[in-house]
């Protein structure tokens, strides 16, 4: 058995070709693809870890918008609720003003009216009472009433001041002497009289009758008037009840 | 009469003889060639059944090795896969009618055991330099030094020997049955021609692999992390 050393060379230097061949041609190509083939995946894989990080960031600020939303409703509902309790406050409280305005309003009115109405019945009853002693007076009309109606009107005479008792009672000085009914002729030269003597002259002194006064005596002259009769009394009365009752 | 065991020249190129194992060897050689540029030349992403079948090759040998050898593969990748492809696609050459395998002849495992022998001292020199292949020499301690290196030698040569004898062997044994029994007899013992050489192809890559790690990692280059092979991403 012998070896052929060309052979050995020979064989030698084709593995090594083969080798360098299969190398380039196929070892590396096959290689490089796999790796290739790796290397995609892996970067598929990365970029679908990353959008699936993405996908979950994204989540959560969904949910944080979301967390936010509900918040930001939250306060939308409080301050609409503390905007309406401020309105619902407010109205109240104008409407509070209002009523009370009203009723100050509607008090002052019902008071107005009630003095008014206070007023119209205390003169009413003013009135009626009037009315009342104009009949209850006219049943007094006698000697007695007219005596002291005219004591009444001397009195008065006699309390004018001197000048003034003078002035108008001037001799020749007209003068009315009003009574509720007529004198008879004696009474009236009596009455004249009296009133010349009270006057301490001697006016010219006519007597004229007038029912209004109910009863009476009253004296009427250029500068004079006194008022001395039931009906004077009364006007003087029915006056001064009136005025008391003004609101 | 011409031993069988001699290689018989075909022809001359000059001085240098050609012989059938050539011969066989130049057509193993163009066919793996050719079908190498076949298959990479229309490489996607998105394989095609031929180029699963041939990346799954690829990948195999990767995983080999890495589990044989704990390194990456891409600088051992083309010298072991070349020999197993060779080696298997030599043995398995004899179901050609008239072909006989070039392996079945001294010269060719004598070249693939050089190769190794040489392949051996460059990894070593290249991983971890002149200083550090020898060193590889006195490992366990110097005193191992001559026995480490009659081994260098002997398992090279073991190579060779293992090799050449059996596929030598079945070779003899399917001529020896063909000649004395019928056309269907041998097709058993074919059969086992195929097994053997295929199995005889693993182990010389795998012992290979085995010569040239113990030159590499005994430089105490730490062993590649497994888990950065390749597996599918959770």
């Amino acid at each position: 058995m012998t070896i052929d050393w060309w052979t050995l060379g020979i064989q030698t230097v084709n593995v090594v070709i083969l080798i360098w061949l299969l190398e380039r041609f196929f070892w590396r190509p096959v290689a490089a693809m796999i790796e290739q083939r790796r290397a995609t995946a892996q970067r598929i894989l990365d970029e679908a870890e990353g959008k699936r990080s993405q996908a979950i960031a994204a989540l959560a600020k969904i949910e944080q918008t979301r967390a936010g939303f509900a918040r930001e409703r939250e306060a939308i509902l409080a301050a609409a609720h503390e905007a309406a309790e401020l309105a619902r406050a407010a109205r109240l409280g104008e409407a509070a003003k209002e009523a009370a305005a009203l009723l100050a309003e509607v008090k002052t009115v019902m008071e107005k009216e009630k003095s008014l109405a206070d007023k119209a019945w205390s003169e009413r009853a003013s009135h009626l009472a009037v009315e009342i002693a104009e009949r209850l007076a006219a049943r007094l009309d006698g000697p007695a009433v007219r005596a002291s109606f005219l004591s009444w009107l001397l009195k008065e005479i006699r309390a004018l001041p001197d000048p003034v008792r003078q002035a108008v009672a001037a001799n020749g000085v007209a003068l009315e002497a009003i009574s509720a009914t007529p004198l008879a002729p004696a009474d009236e030269e009596r009455y004249r009289e009296r009133i010349s003597d009270a006057f301490g002259a001697h006016p010219l002194i006519v007597f004229k009758a007038d029912p209004a006064l109910i009863a009476g005596l009253e004296l009427h002259g250029p500068h004079l008037a006194v008022r001395n009769s039931w009906r004077a009394d009364l006007t003087q009365i029915l006056a001064d009840l009136t005025h008391d009752n003004r609101p | 009469m011409t031993s069988p065991l001699a290689s018989v020249a075909l022809f001359h190129l000059g001085p240098v003889p050609v012989t059938a194992g050539v011969e066989v060897t130049w057509a193993i050689m163009v066919v793996l060639v050719l079908g190498g540029i076949l298959i990479t030349r229309r490489l996607s992403l998105v394989p095609s059944a031929a180029q699963t079948v041939f990346e799954l090759i690829v990948d195999t040998v990767d995983a080999q090795i890495r589990a044989t050898m704990r390194v990456e593969p891409a600088p051992y990748r083309a010298f072991v896969g070349t020999l197993f492809a060779f080696i298997f696609v030599a043995n398995w050459s004899s179901l050609v009618p008239g072909v006989e395998p070039p392996t079945a002849h001294l010269e060719t495992d004598a070249a693939l055991a050089l190769l190794v022998f040489v392949a051996v001292i460059w990894f070593g020199i290249r991983a971890g330099g002149l200083r550090g292949y020898l060193a590889t020499f006195a490992t366990p301690n110097p005193i191992m030094i001559p026995l480490n290196f009659v081994e260098s030698l002997t398992r090279t040569f073991s190579l060779l020997v293992r090799l050449f004898g059996n596929v030598m062997s079945g070779v003899f044994v399917i001529g020896i049955v063909l000649s004395l029994a019928g056309l269907l007899v041998p097709i058993p013992l074919m059969a086992l021609d195929l097994l053997t050489g295929a199995v005889q192809a693993y182990i010389f890559a795998v012992l290979a692999m085995v010569f040239i790690a113990g030159a590499i990692n005994e430089e105490g280059q730490p062993a590649p992390d497994t888990s950065s092979q390749r597996t599918p991403p959770s």
